[in-house]
C-alpha cells in the first residue's frame, strides 16, 4: 500500500512538472529577466537615471514590428539613457496568426504598455470602448512635441464615441497634402535590372508588354544568374496577400489603390472606381499579365510554394529581373560593389504610367500609438512618446524602413552649416555590417536600428535642426556623391538625378492628397463576406497566374466571380462605394 | 435483534463510506471531464453575438440564429459547405476504408522469425508517428517542390524539362494526403495489433497445426478472427471520429491550388474563425459539427446493437 502511494506520489510529482512551464505564461514584463539587468547596468546612462529612479521595462505591443524582444544595441542604449526604460517589443508579425495575439491579449485586458495599431474600421473605437487605452485628453497639451499637430489630434478624437483623445497617428507633417509623401523613389513602380537592360541595346518599352518582351531578352541573353542558376523575369510570394493576390500590383501604376477599401480600386482623385473582379480592372489584368508572363517561361516555378525570404535571396543573387517596387530589387541587389560595376536595379517607365503615391497629411496616418489602460508610470512613456516626436526622436528612430539620418554625430554631423553624412554614417547607410563606437553602445548600426518600425513624424519632413528633409537621401550632399557608374548610367538616359524627379518632370505621379479620412466600422455581416470573398480571390488569382492555357484562365475567373457574388460580394461593394464616397469628399477638401 | 440491527446499521455505514471514498477518487476525472469538456460548452454562446474583439461580449449586440441563417440561407454558402463536408467525408472515408492495413501490417510483420529484422522494420515505422507534421512538410517540401530534390534529379538526368508542381497542383489531392498519413501512422497503427496478437491463445495454433493448417490457414482461421474485436473497436471509435479528422495535416500541406479538395470541416472552421476573425460564424460552424458527430455516434451505436447484438456507449 505504501509503495503504491509513491507511486501516485510520483505521478502526481510528473503531472505538475508538465503543468508548471504553463505557470510560466504569466506577465513577466516587471524587472524580473537579470540578463536584461545586467545589460541594462552596463549602460551609464545618467540623465534619464537622474530623473527616473528605477529601471522599468515596458511592453509594446507593435503591430507592424517585425522583431520580437526586448530592444538592444545603440537605440536600446539611447532610450535606456534618456527614460531608463527598456522596450520589450510584443510583434504579432512575428507572432504570426494575424489579430489572434490582438485579440487575445485585448480578451485578457491588457494589450501591452505601449500600443500602436491601425485606427480603421472601428478598431480604435472598439479598443478604447473596451477600456485598453489610456485617455490622454488632459495630458497631453504639457507636451510641446505631441500638441504640435492639433489637426492629428481633432482626426483621432473623431474616431472614438466620447472625443477624447486615446491615441497619436503616425506620420504626422507640416507638408501640404498635394505633397507626395515619398522621398527619391516611388513605393510603387517598374524597377528592372539596368546592366542588362543597357546590355540588350535598351529597347523602348511602350507598354507592359514591350516591358514582357524585353524580360525575355534579358532572360536570353543573361540566362544564369550570379551562382549559375536559371534567371526569371518575376518571382512571387504569398506571404502578403491580403484581400487582393499582393503581387498583382498594376493598378498603382495607373493611380489606383485599395485605400480603406476592400474590393474597390479607387483613382488618387477618388472618382473613378473600379471593382476588382470586373474583367477590365488593372486587378485583372494585372494576372492576365502575370498568366502571359508565365506562359512565355518568365516566372519563378518556386513562386506557388516559397516565402518572401527565399524570393529576396533570389534577388541578392541577380536570378530576378524585375521588381514590383524599389526598395525589393534595389535593397538586395544594389550593394555597393554591383553600383560601382554597373549592376543593380533601376527605374524603367513605359508609357502612360501614372505611379499612385501618398500626398502628405498634418492628420497623419492611421497607425496609431496609445498607452495602455494598465501601463506602469504612463507619465515617463508619454515623455518617450513626446520624445519620438521631436527632432532628435524622428532622426534616431525612424531609420529602419523611411530612410531617417540617425543620431547626430554618429552617422551624421553639422560641416559648413550643412548637414553630411560621417564615414562612419556613409559606410552604415549603405550596408555595411560596422560597429558602433563604444560612445553609442555595443553591436553594428544595422543590429542597433529601432524596431518599432514606427515613423511618428513624416521623414521628408523638415528637420529644424538641419532645415533639411530627415531623410538623409534627400541631402544635397548626398545626391552629389551619388556617382556610381550605374547611377550615371540612368541619369544620363533618363535625364533626371532621380526617379522622382523624372516622375514629376513627364507628370508621372498621381499624388492622393493626404486627408485625415479613416473608414469607420462597416458592421460583422460585411467583414464576414468580405474575409470569404477574399479568401476565393487570392485562391483562383494564383490559380489563373498559373492556368495551363487561355480558357482554363477564363473559366477560374468565372468561378471567380460567381462564387463570390454569390457569398455577398455586391455588400461589400456597397459598402466600400460609401468609404470610397468619404474618401473622395476628405480628399477634394484637402487639396483646395 | 438489537444487536442485528446495529451490525446492519454499521454495515451501511461502512458501505457509505466506501462509496464515498470512490466517488472522491473518480472525483478528479469529474472535475477534468467539466472543465475541458463541458465548460468549453459556454464558449457556444458566442454564436449568437456580433462579437467583435476587442470589445468584451457583454457590449456586443445579441443577434439570436443570424449566423446560422448566415450559413444555411445562401446558396453559394451552402454549396462552399457541402465542399468542405465532401472532402471531410472522402478523407474520413478513405481512412476508414484503409484502416484494415494497420492490422494487415502487423500479423505480416508477426510472421517474421528472424527478430532483429522484425524489430528494426517495427522501429522504424513507429518512429513517424513522431514526427509533427509541420516536419513532415518541410521533409515533403525539400523533396518535392519545384526546386527539391526529385525535380533537381529528374532535371539533370533530363527525365524532365520543366519542374514537376507535385505540391502546388490539385492532382490526386485525397490520394496523397492517405499516402501521407499512412506512412506517418501504420507503424504506430499496428502497435494495438501487435499486443492483442500476444494475447492469442498459442494452443489454438499448435491445434490448427495438428489438424494441418499451413502459414495462411493459421492467419486466416485463427490470427484475423483473434483480432477482430479490436479491429471493431477501434472502427466504432474512428467513425464517431468521422468529422475531426485532424487540421494540423491538411493545414500545413494546403496551399491555394489544392484548396478545393484539402479544405476539410476542422479546417475550414479554423480558416473562418482564427485566420479571418469571424468567431461566431466559425463558432455556429462547430456547433452543427457536434451535432453532426453526435447522430453519426448513435447511428454506429444503433448498426452494433443490430449487427453486434451489444452497444458501445
Amino acid at each position: 500500500m505504501k509503495k503504491f502511494n509513491k507511486q501516485i506520489l510520483i505521478g502526481l510529482l510528473a503531472a505538475l512538472c508538465t503543468l508548471s512551464p504553463l505557470a510560466g505564461c504569466k506577465n513577466s514584463s516587471a524587472v524580473s529577466n537579470p540578463a536584461a539587468q545586467t545589460a541594462a547596468s552596463d549602460s551609464t546612462g545618467t540623465s534619464g537615471s537622474s530623473k527616473y529612479k528605477d529601471t522599468i521595462q515596458i511592453d509594446v505591443f507593435d503591430t507592424q514590428a517585425n522583431y520580437q524582444g526586448v530592444q538592444s544595441g545603440w537605440f536600446g542604449k539611447i532610450v535606456k539613457d534618456k527614460f531608463n526604460m527598456r522596450l520589450n517589443i510584443i510583434a504579432p508579425n512575428v507572432a504570426g496568426g494575424g489579430d489572434n495575439l490582438f485579440n487575445t491579449r485585448s480578451a485578457a485586458g491588457n494589450l501591452g504598455d505601449i500600443i500602436m495599431t491601425g485606427s480603421e474600421n472601428g478598431r480604435l473605437l472598439n479598443t478604447a470602448k473596451a477600456g485598453l487605452l489610456l485617455d490622454l485628453t488632459d495630458k497631453i497639451k504639457n507636451y510641446k512635441n505631441l500638441s504640435a499637430y492639433p489637426k492629428a489630434l481633432e482626426m483621432v478624437k473623431s474616431l472614438v464615441s466620447d472625443g477624447k483623445i486615446y491615441a497619436i497617428p503616425s506620420k504626422v507633417s507640416k507638408q501640404s497634402a498635394t505633397t507626395s509623401s515619398d522621398c527619391n523613389d516611388p513605393t510603387y513602380g517598374p524597377y528592372i535590372r539596368w546592366d542588362c537592360y543597357t546590355a540588350i541595346g535598351s529597347p523602348e518599352i511602350n507598354s507592359m508588354d514591350d516591358m514582357l518582351n524585353v524580360l525575355k531578352a534579358m532572360q536570353q541573353k543573361f540566362p544564369k544568374s550570379d551562382s549559375g542558376k536559371k534567371t526569371y523575369g518575376f518571382s512571387f510570394f504569398k506571404d502578403w496577400d491580403g484581400n487582393i493576390m499582393n503581387n498583382a500590383q498594376m493598378s498603382n501604376l495607373y493611380g489606383y489603390d485599395l485605400n480603406g477599401t476592400r474590393f474597390l480600386l479607387v483613382s488618387s482623385d477618388g472618382k473613378s472606381r473600379q471593382s476588382v473582379i470586373d474583367e477590365n480592372s488593372y486587378y485583372i489584368t494585372s494576372l492576365k499579365y502575370m498568366f502571359k508572363a508565365n506562359q512565355m517561361g518568365l516566372v519563378d516555378p518556386d513562386s506557388t510554394t516559397q516565402n518572401y525570404d527565399t524570393m529576396f535571396a533570389k534577388y541578392q543573387d541577380g536570378q530576378i529581373f524585375y521588381s514590383l517596387w524599389p526598395w525589393l530589387g534595389q535593397g538586395a541587389y544594389n550593394t555597393t560593389e554591383h553600383k560601382k560595376a554597373g549592376k543593380g536595379f533601376m527605374f524603367a517607365p513605359f508609357k502612360n504610367l501614372k505611379i499612385y503615391s501618398n500626398g502628405c497629411s498634418q492628420s497623419g496616418n492611421g497607425y496609431v500609438i496609445a498607452v495602455g489602460s494598465k501601463a506602469k508610470d504612463p507619465d515617463r512613456i508619454l515623455d518617450f512618446i513626446d520624445w519620438l516626436y521631436s527632432p532628435e526622436g524622428v532622426e534616431s528612430s525612424c531609420t529602419q524602413t523611411t530612410g531617417s539620418c540617425g543620431p547626430k554625430g554618429l552617422t551624421w554631423e553639422m560641416k559648413d552649416g550643412k548637414a553630411v553624412l560621417t564615414d562612419f554614417g556613409k559606410k552604415a547607410l549603405s550596408g555595411a555590417a560596422i560597429d558602433v563606437p563604444s560612445k553609442w553602445g555595443t553591436g553594428t548600426w544595422k543590429d542597433g536600428i529601432s524596431a518599432l518600425n514606427y515613423t511618428a513624424v513624416l521623414t521628408t519632413d523638415t528637420d529644424p535642426n538641419t532645415n533639411l528633409p530627415y531623410n538623409y537621401t534627400m541631402w544635397d550632399s548626398y545626391l552629389a556623391d551619388n556617382n556610381t557608374m550605374l547611377d550615371t548610367s540612368w541619369q544620363k538616359k533618363m535625364g533626371a538625378k532621380t526617379t522622382m524627379e523624372y516622375l514629376k518632370k513627364n507628370n508621372m505621379l498621381s499624388i492622393a492628397p493626404g486627408n485625415s479620412y479613416i473608414p469607420e466600422a462597416s458592421g460583422t455581416e460585411v467583414d464576414t463576406i468580405c474575409n470569404q470573398c477574399k479568401a476565393i480571390i487570392v485562391q483562383d488569382s494564383w490559380k489563373m497566374v498559373f492556368a495551363k492555357n487561355q480558357s482554363e484562365f477564363d473559366s477560374l475567373l468565372k468561378h471567380m466571380q460567381t462564387t463570390v457574388k454569390g457569398l455577398g460580394y455586391d455588400k461589400v461593394i456597397a459598402s466600400d462605394q460609401k468609404i470610397a464616397d468619404n474618401l473622395q469628399a476628405a480628399r477634394e477638401a484637402a487639396s483646395k | 435483534m438489537q444487536h442485528h440491527s446495529a451490525s446492519k446499521g454499521k454495515a451501511v455505514k461502512k458501505n457509505k463510506w466506501i462509496s464515498y471514498k470512490m466517488f472522491l477518487l473518480i472525483l478528479p476525472f469529474l472535475i477534468l471531464l467539466f472543465i475541458f469538456s463541458y465548460l468549453p460548452l459556454y464558449g457556444w454562446t458566442y454564436a449568437f453575438f456580433d462579437y467583435t474583439p476587442p470589445l468584451k461580449l457583454s457590449q456586443c449586440p445579441y443577434v439570436g440564429w443570424k449566423w446560422f441563417k448566415f450559413l444555411f440561407l445562401n446558396k453559394t454558402q451552402v454549396m462552399e459547405f457541402l465542399k468542405v463536408m465532401r472532402n471531410t467525408f472522402a478523407m474520413s472515408g478513405l481512412g476508414i476504408l484503409t484502416s484494415p492495413l494497420p492490422m494487415l501490417f502487423a500479423i505480416f510483420l508477426n510472421e517474421i522469425h528472424c527478430r532483429w529484422l522484425k524489430k528494426s522494420v517495427q522501429t522504424l515505422t513507429t518512429l513517424p508517428n513522431f514526427i509533427s507534421w509541420v516536419l513532415v512538410y518541410s521533409v515533403a517540401f525539400s523533396l518535392f517542390s519545384s526546386s527539391g530534390m526529385v525535380n533537381t534529379v529528374g532535371q539533370s538526368m533530363g527525365l524532365i524539362s520543366q519542374p514537376i508542381h507535385f505540391l502546388d497542383s490539385d492532382n490526386h489531392t485525397w490520394l496523397s494526403m492517405l499516402l501521407w498519413g499512412l506512412w506517418k501512422g501504420l507503424g504506430w497503427g499496428a502497435i494495438m495489433y501487435l499486443a492483442s496478437l500476444a494475447g492469442i491463445d498459442q494452443e489454438l495454433y499448435e491445434a490448427a497445426k495438428v489438424d494441418g493448417a499451413g502459414r495462411f490457414g493459421l492467419i486466416w482461421h485463427i490470427t484475423i478472427p483473434g483480432l477482430l474485436p479490436t479491429y471493431f473497436v477501434l472502427l466504432m471509435l474512428s467513425v464517431a471520429g468521422f468529422l475531426s479528422n485532424g487540421l494540423d495535416q491538411y493545414y500545413v500541406f494546403h496551399n491555394s491550388f489544392n484548396m478545393e479538395h484539402i479544405q476539410v470541416l476542422d479546417l475550414y472552421v479554423y480558416n473562418l474563425g482564427l485566420g479571418n476573425g469571424n468567431y461566431a460564424l466559425s463558432t455556429a460552424l462547430s456547433m452543427m459539427k457536434s451535432v453532426v458527430s453526435v447522430v453519426l455516434l448513435v447511428t454506429v451505436n444503433a448498426i452494433s446493437k443490430i449487427t453486434r447484438g451489444e452497444s458501445i456507449v
